[in-house]
């Protein structure tokens, strides 16, 4: 089982995610904010990282390079309405990228692959 | 003492005086004028002079004194008649020569002028006059444009012809340019390739002679130590005229003109006259030149300002583009949140709703609906990336390879495909991104709502396109059909296919790229992209 945090402004997408996330038999804990998100990252470990791009008057992005410096053993994905960040380079930093769909089946193998790469780069003692 | 001359005579008749020709009939009545314009160049006047000195009166000596005295001033005064009517000539020359290059800024009419003028009998009558011109870029001198004949059938024929047309200076001119210039040219054309000199070197001759800035008579150049018989030897005469055109201390160019024909000698007043000349030939030479150089300037001006225009324009449209991009960012974002979680909780309900739930149809509906709005979101996303096209040079097996392997989850139904993409074909300048989705569009067009069949999908060089198709045989489409499948939005209520082919269109108008389809009666389908292998000056 592997623990989620799921990083998005809309709470009935947290909602969504929460459960089709856990019932994929991962454990999710959500963040509306990227506040809220560097508070629960303090207070627990995670294996991945959902992290929205648009959130309120904040950017994912920021959250994302945060991340990369200070965690940079806990993989991200990105999951946004915008296809467009796909093309800027400082989206490249995650380890996967998502356009937001109701069919969640592409983030849920994004996530799978993300996870076993992870698994990988652990077993290699990377 | 009788007198052979009618001096002493009032009135003489016709024919009593051999020096009273038709027109001078008033001197027959006019006994003083009579003296004064005939009698003192008398013979018989002056045997009668003789007798009356011999005749020992002593005013006799006085007489011939007198009579010497006037003669010798007369004589004077005849060469001074005929010196100012000379001088008026020339000045009437130069005046019109002077008309027509002060009011020319034509290089080539101007050159006309100045080397006609050179050669014509009315101007100056040199035989040959070659124009060598520098060239400040290359800071060079070169042979420009000669005129003249080569030999002596041709000087005769083209002084017959000028003195039986009679023509003024300015026509001469103009005949000139129009008739005989690119001829002369050609003519002269051996000659003026080897009149050519880098005008570094000092040393030379005609570079020495611009220096200077004054005009130089070079006679019996072959043995002359201040002339080069290597000119000489080009000219084919050992006797020439080396006239410099300065403009403003400005070295414009050299005149080099002989009497290659007649060898009639140049003398110091030819020179001189010449220098004359030289001054406002230089002066419209340089100002004819300067003026082309305007105008190319000018025209340059002109295409920046074109350009610019063009550019400005073309920030306005992105301006625009860059808003419609905003606003339809803004709407994905309003937009696909909500179909998200419309259409996910449907799933998640559809996934957990046993399969005898009455209510599992409706939830189905809203799945089936949801993603159906997803995908028209997706196209005018794309439709609004469509705007503006970002080109480069990209391999066409490159493109297609890229989008034959997204369509991998197509084809694994009985759907086949064959490609014909030579290795050979050169790059095609197009917007890699939007291609893609068009043939991915075309594609997806084709294998839609199909079980089975087969695509072609093949390139080949048409001249400086080319032309990529997918060719279907086993689809047929009426004309409507056809419009239809071209024309955005026109089936909204069935956006399976998306607007996708519609969308290529545009795409494709965008980036000047020619998109074919046909669909003859007896079957089949062919969409052809005709694909730029060029940059092309205009977006």
């Amino acid at each position: 089982m592997s623990r989620l945090l799921i990083v998005d402004d809309e709470a009935n997408i947290r909602t969504l995610y929460a459960e089709e996330l856990a019932d994929e038999g991962h454990e999710v804990v959500t963040a509306a904010s990227t506040a809220e998100a560097v508070d629960k990252l303090q207070t627990g470990v995670f294996d991945l990282a959902v992290l929205d791009i648009k959130l309120k008057n904040e950017s994912g992005i920021e959250l994302l390079q945060k991340l990369v410096k200070e965690r940079h053993d806990m993989p991200v994905i990105l999951c946004s309405a915008f296809s467009c960040y796909k093309d800027d380079f400082s989206a490249w930093l995650a380890d996967g990228y998502v356009v937001k769909s109701s069919d969640l089946t592409e983030l849920k193998q994004e996530i799978a692959r993300v996870l076993a790469k992870k698994a990988q780069r652990s077993k290699a003692g990377l | 003492m009788d007198w052979e001359c009618c001096w002493d005579r009032d009135v003489v008749e016709w024919g009593q005086c051999p020096n009273i020709r038709e027109g001078d009939e008033d001197l027959l009545s006019s006994k003083q004028r009579r003296i004064l314009e005939k009698c003192c160049d008398c013979e018989r006047f002056k045997r009668d002079l003789s007798r009356f000195r011999e005749s020992g009166h002593p005013l006799a000596p006085v007489f011939s004194l007198v009579h010497n005295e006037f003669q010798r001033q007369k004589n004077q005064i005849q060469s001074l008649a005929s010196f100012l009517d000379n001088k008026s000539l020339e000045v009437r020359f130069l005046h019109e020569l002077g008309s027509v290059l002060q009011s020319s800024v034509d290089l080539e009419e101007v050159l006309s002028v100045a080397l006609t003028a050179i050669t014509a009998g009315r101007g100056f009558g040199m035989n040959r006059a070659f124009l060598l011109m520098t060239d400040k870029e290359r800071d060079h001198l070169q042979g420009y444009l000669a005129i003249g004949p080569r030999n002596f059938e041709e000087a005769s024929n083209a002084w017959e012809e000028i003195a039986r047309n009679d023509m003024d200076l300015q026509t001469l001119a103009q005949n000139f340019r129009v008739t005989k210039l690119s001829a002369e040219r050609a003519k002269f054309h051996d000659i003026l390739e080897q009149l050519s000199v880098p005008l570094s070197h000092h040393d030379n001759l005609l570079v020495r002679i611009m220096d200077a800035k004054q005009p130089v008579l070079i006679e019996d150049a072959f043995h002359n130590p201040d002339g080069d018989p290597a000119i000489a030897h080009l000219l084919g005469v050992d006797t020439f005229l080396l006239m410099p055109l300065i403009s403003r201390n400005r070295r414009v160019g050299i005149i080099i003109a002989d009497n290659c024909i007649t060898h009639r000698r140049i003398t110091e007043e030819d020179m001189r006259s010449l220098e004359t000349f030289a001054f406002p030939v230089a002066f419209a030479i340089e100002r004819a030149a300067l003026y082309d150089r305007l105008q190319l300037e000018l025209n340059r001006a002109n295409e920046a300002g074109r350009k610019l225009r063009e550019q400005q324009e073309l920030i306005v449209r992105m301006e625009k583009m860059a808003l419609v991009g905003r606003i339809t960012s803004s709407i994905a974002h309003s937009i696909r949140n909500p179909l998200m979680i419309i259409g996910g909780f449907a799933r998640s309900m559809l996934k957990n709703a046993p399969q005898d739930d009455p209510k599992r149809d409706f939830i189905e509906s809203i799945v089936s609906e949801a993603r159906q709005l997803e995908g028209v979101l997706d196209e005018i996303l794309n439709y609004s990336d469509a705007l503006y096209p970002t080109r480069d040079f990209w391999g066409v097996s490159h493109l297609v390879e890229t989008v034959t392997r997204d369509l991998q989850h197509l084809v694994e139904r009985n759907f086949s495909y064959s490609l014909n993409i030579p290795d050979d074909l050169p790059q095609v300048y197009v917007d890699f991104k939007q291609l893609s989705y068009c043939l991915r569009s075309i594609l997806n067009a084709t294998i839609d709502g199909r079980t089975d069949g087969h695509l072609v999908i093949r390139a080949h060089t048409d001249g400086d396109l080319v032309d990529l198709a997918v060719v279907d045989r086993e689809r047929s489409v009426t004309e409507d059909e056809l419009e239809e499948m071209l024309t955005p939005f026109s089936l909204v209520q069935d956006m399976r296919s998306g607007i996708g082919l519609a969308l290529c269109r545009s795409m494709l108008e965008k980036q000047n790229i020619p998109f074919i389809v046909v669909a003859p009666p007896e079957g089949g389908i062919t969409y052809t992209l005709k694909l730029p292998t060029r940059k092309e000056e205009t977006p």
